[in-house]
């Protein structure tokens, strides 16, 4: 379990694969206010990334890649 | 001249250039080697590329700039020519040209179509970066080489995405964009990951390609449809970057930062302001030193005023100069000569034009101009060609018809001076005038003729390319070859046959030439030839496809028509084999076992006879079995003067075209057989079947005899058959203008068009061939 869906946030955590983009967006989409803690996310698939700078959730805690980091900021 | 025209001519042009384009690359694979075929191709393009220049067409430049960097590179031999090059040449060439029909539709390129332009360029660039050379010439090529990689690239828009801080941090790094395709997550391909492992990141940005989706358009949007557009600012060579994106090379586009950024901040409106009144008071300055009996203090004035100005300046090349102030003597000439040198070169509005280009070639280091540049040559000779649209012309020719419809109204005008009025002196007169007005319209009429003559090259042009796709697409092996080009005929002639011809190229590629083993085996050349011959004779245009294949099986097609039902199989045995060849030519008819998207589909060989007869040509088919096929086609010079006979029929007059009336004779009505409603007659040995034009055109008349009891029969070939028209009276022949029946009267069966008659009256020109099927 990469993700885990919690009350106010998903969290986003160790190596979040190309499977779970389409949940991802799912979730984020009948959230009223999405938000992702990222901050025990070592990497991210490009597909997840991608539903992140499209669905822009609220990151609550960024994560520790400071690339990651730099490229999720310029958008979210 | 105004926008609207230059688009017009920007897009005639672009279409020739397209036109020669094509044709050229198709030459040069054929021979790689003739330096000749190479620039020539490398002006059309360089031509091509400047026009689009002239406007704001981006994704059309951007490819066709593409081309004519990898074009130099070929020409200069720094890299081969090969197949896989000309395709991609091709492709792009494809593409502009369908940008060119977009610009012609709507007078812009529409928005979508940056990314393909994209695409097509990273394609073309992807060869360049690829280069081999053999390696006897690298040495010879070395230094040349360093002068002259490709054009340097401005700053490409996607650099934009990226902060200006952060670019102007990183001088002299690589900046690459990786435009991941859209179905790479399908492919297991993780795009972030590369990009974020590639070597010596600086800096990183990810957007999107298109716009992310808005609120509303959420719920429909497909998260594994890759939008991603990543710009890597990299400290790393090119060589590394490129060894990380190995797999997707064509998805990467590579920009060199300029050592000084290239995008210069732009001035505030303040500094500005600052600058061009440090400017002006550096004028006053030189002004106040370069007049005569200056005392000291003023001098002194002008120095401090001139070192204040400077340090205000800040700026690296000021500072030395103020250096340089404390070493200058205290007169007021040198002081003078110190500060015309020094003036502040960034205080003139003109800094931001002025000062980046230069920048920027030194630091790319390879600004390549075309050495040669003949189409400027070529420019001044153009003015003795004029461009005219088809309209303009065919408005003259129109003007021209009415002319001679308006001279032929003459000898009228002098027969009645003589029957009516009779004055003869005046009907002589008269016809002496017309005499000297038909030459001039005749000669009128020929010399627009001529402006309307078009080599049929321009249609043979297109061919090279079909048939090298088809060729390939059917693993075929076969050489187009084209035997006189030049020969010239109507426009109106030479358009329409562009569709009937591709039609028997494919027909000659898919069922003519065999597969190269079976070509070995018949002991054949494994390469088969299509030529395509044209030649004039006498008033009409000859074109022969001769192709060396199967030839047509005329067993095979008799079996096929009766097979079809398209005639009964009793008289399909008594076909002669040359006969049995031509049913191909009936409709529905098809060969082909199963369809394929080249043929078979039945609608063959009989579109291309009408097409052709349409414009009054004629097809034969040649075949031998085994050795080849030849088709025939005979065409008309010209189409715009047509000569008919005119007959009367129950009181009309009616005219039928004189190249399918064999004879006209006069048969008694003892020598008509009836044989229940049908009438023949004999006439030298042959049955003519005799029909009265009364009843095909449902007049309610008999036809009329002459005096000695004979009928008036107009023999006139259909097909193969002759068939004799019973008609009133024969009136002699007269050239006309032909005009189709057009809007209410389009619909008209068995009328080929009217003609305006010299008193005013419209004659009805019929089209016996509908008439008589």
């Amino acid at each position: 379990m990469t993700i885990r869906y919690l009350k106010k946030h998903a969290a986003l955590e160790g190596i979040v694969g190309v499977d779970d983009a389409e949940a991802l967006t799912q979730w984020l989409l009948q959230q009223g206010e999405p938000a992702v803690h990222l901050g025990k996310c070592d990497h991210l698939h490009g597909a997840v990334l991608q539903v992140l700078l499209a669905l822009r959730p609220k990151v609550t805690v960024p994560p520790a890649d400071l690339l990651l980091a730099s490229v999720l900021s310029a958008h979210v | 001249m105004n926008q609207t025209d230059l688009l017009e001519q920007f897009v005639i042009e672009a279409r020739e250039c397209l036109e020669a384009i094509g044709t050229r690359l198709l030459d040069v694979e054929r021979d790689p080697t003739n330096l000749e075929l190479l620039n020539d191709l490398f002006r059309s393009v360089h031509t091509l590329k400047g026009n689009c220049g002239l406007f704001e067409f981006k994704p059309l430049e951007r490819v066709v700039h593409a081309g004519e960097d990898l074009l130099d590179r070929v020409r200069n031999r720094t890299l081969d020519y090969s197949s896989a090059l000309a395709d991609a040449l091709l492709d792009a060439m494809d593409y502009s040209a369908q940008l060119i029909d977009q610009i012609e539709r709507s007078g812009h390129i529409e928005a979508g179509a940056e990314g393909r332009s994209i695409e097509h360029a990273t394609a073309l660039r992807s060869l360049l970066g690829g280069a081999t050379m053999p390696a006897v010439e690298r040495g010879a090529l070395a230094v040349a080489e360093s002068g002259m990689t490709h054009a340097p690239a401005p700053p490409p828009d996607w650099l934009g995405h990226v902060d200006q801080a952060v670019l102007a941090a990183h001088p002299g790094s690589l900046a690459l964009r990786y435009l991941p395709e859209e179905g790479c997550f399908f492919k297991g391909e993780d795009p972030w990951r590369l990009a974020s492992t590639a070597p010596g990141v600086q800096a990183l940005h990810v957007g999107g390609r298109q716009p992310w989706p808005d609120a509303n358009a959420r719920t429909g949007w497909d998260c594994y449809q890759c939008n991603l557009d990543v710009v890597i600012v990299s400290s790393a060579s090119r060589s590394e970057l490129e060894l990380h994106f190995r797999c997707v090379p064509e998805q990467v586009t590579f920009h060199v930062l300029a050592a000084v950024p290239v995008a210069l901040k732009p001035l505030g409106p303040g500094e500005t302001v600052m600058r061009l009144r440090a400017a002006t008071l550096w004028a006053e300055q030189c002004a106040l030193l370069a007049r005569s009996g200056l005392n000291g203090g003023t001098v002194l004035a002008a120095r401090r005023t001139l070192s204040r100005l400077t340090v205000s300046m800040d700026d690296a090349a000021q500072v030395a100069a103020l250096a340089e102030l404390d070493t200058v003597p205290e007169s007021a000439a040198a002081l003078l000569a110190w500060a015309r040198q020094h003036r502040p070169a960034g205080s003139t509005p003109a800094r931001g034009s002025a000062a980046v280009p230069a920048t920027r070639s030194a630091d790319d280091g390879s600004v390549t101009e075309p050495p040669v540049r003949a189409d400027d040559g070529m420019a001044a000779q153009s003015h003795k060609v004029l461009k005219v649209s088809q309209e303009k012309i065919d408005r003259l020719m129109d003007l021209i018809g009415e002319m001679v419809v308006a001279k032929n109204s003459l000898p009228y005008l002098a027969q009645r001076a003589e029957e009516v009025f009779h004055q003869r002196e005046l009907a002589r007169e008269i016809k002496a005038q017309y005499a000297v007005i038909n030459r001039i319209a005749e000669d009128m009429q020929h010399a627009v003729m001529q402006v309307r003559m078009l080599p049929v090259g321009a249609v043979f042009q297109r061919f090279g390319r079909l048939v090298r796709d088809i060729s390939r697409k059917l693993g075929k092996d076969v050489q187009l070859v084209l035997e006189g080009e030049d020969t010239e005929a109507d426009k109106n002639v030479i358009e329409p046959l562009a569709d009937p011809l591709i039609h028997v190229l494919r027909n000659s590629l898919d069922h003519g030439i065999e597969l190269p083993e079976v070509r070995r085996a018949a002991g054949k050349p494994a390469m088969g030839t299509i030529r395509i011959r044209a030649a004039q004779e006498s008033d009409r245009v000859i074109i022969e496809i001769v192709d060396d294949g199967a030839g047509v099986d005329p067993a095979r097609v008799r079996a096929k028509a009766v097979e079809r039902g398209l005639i009964p199989a009793d008289r399909a045995a008594l076909l002669s084999d040359n006969e049995a060849v031509q049913l191909i030519f009936l409709p529905g008819f098809s060969t082909a076992e199963a369809i394929s998207d080249l043929s078979g589909r039945g609608v063959g060989m009989d579109v291309v006879r009408t097409a052709i007869e349409r414009i009054n040509g004629g097809v034969e088919l040649g075949s031998v079995l085994g050795k080849g096929t030849t088709l025939r086609l005979s065409l008309p010079l010209s189409m715009a003067v047509t000569h008919v006979m005119v007959i009367e029929s129950a009181g009309r007059r009616l005219g039928v075209p004189m190249d399918l009336i064999v004879e006209t004779v006069r048969v008694h009505t003892d020598d008509v057989h009836h044989f229940k409603q049908a009438r023949t007659t004999v006439l030298r040995g042959r049955i003519v079947p005799l029909r009265a034009l009364n009843e095909l055109l449902a007049l309610d008349a008999e036809p009329q005899c002459n005096e000695q009891g004979e009928l008036a029969v107009l023999v006139v070939r259909i097909g193969n058959q002759n068939v004799g028209l019973l008609v009133d009276h024969f009136h002699g022949a007269s050239d006309i203008i032909l005009k189709p029946l057009e809007g209410v009267l389009a619909g008209l069966v068995g009328f080929a068009g009217t003609a305006l008659m010299g008193d005013g009256g419209v004659l009805m020109v019929l089209n016996p061939k509908e008439l008589l099927t």
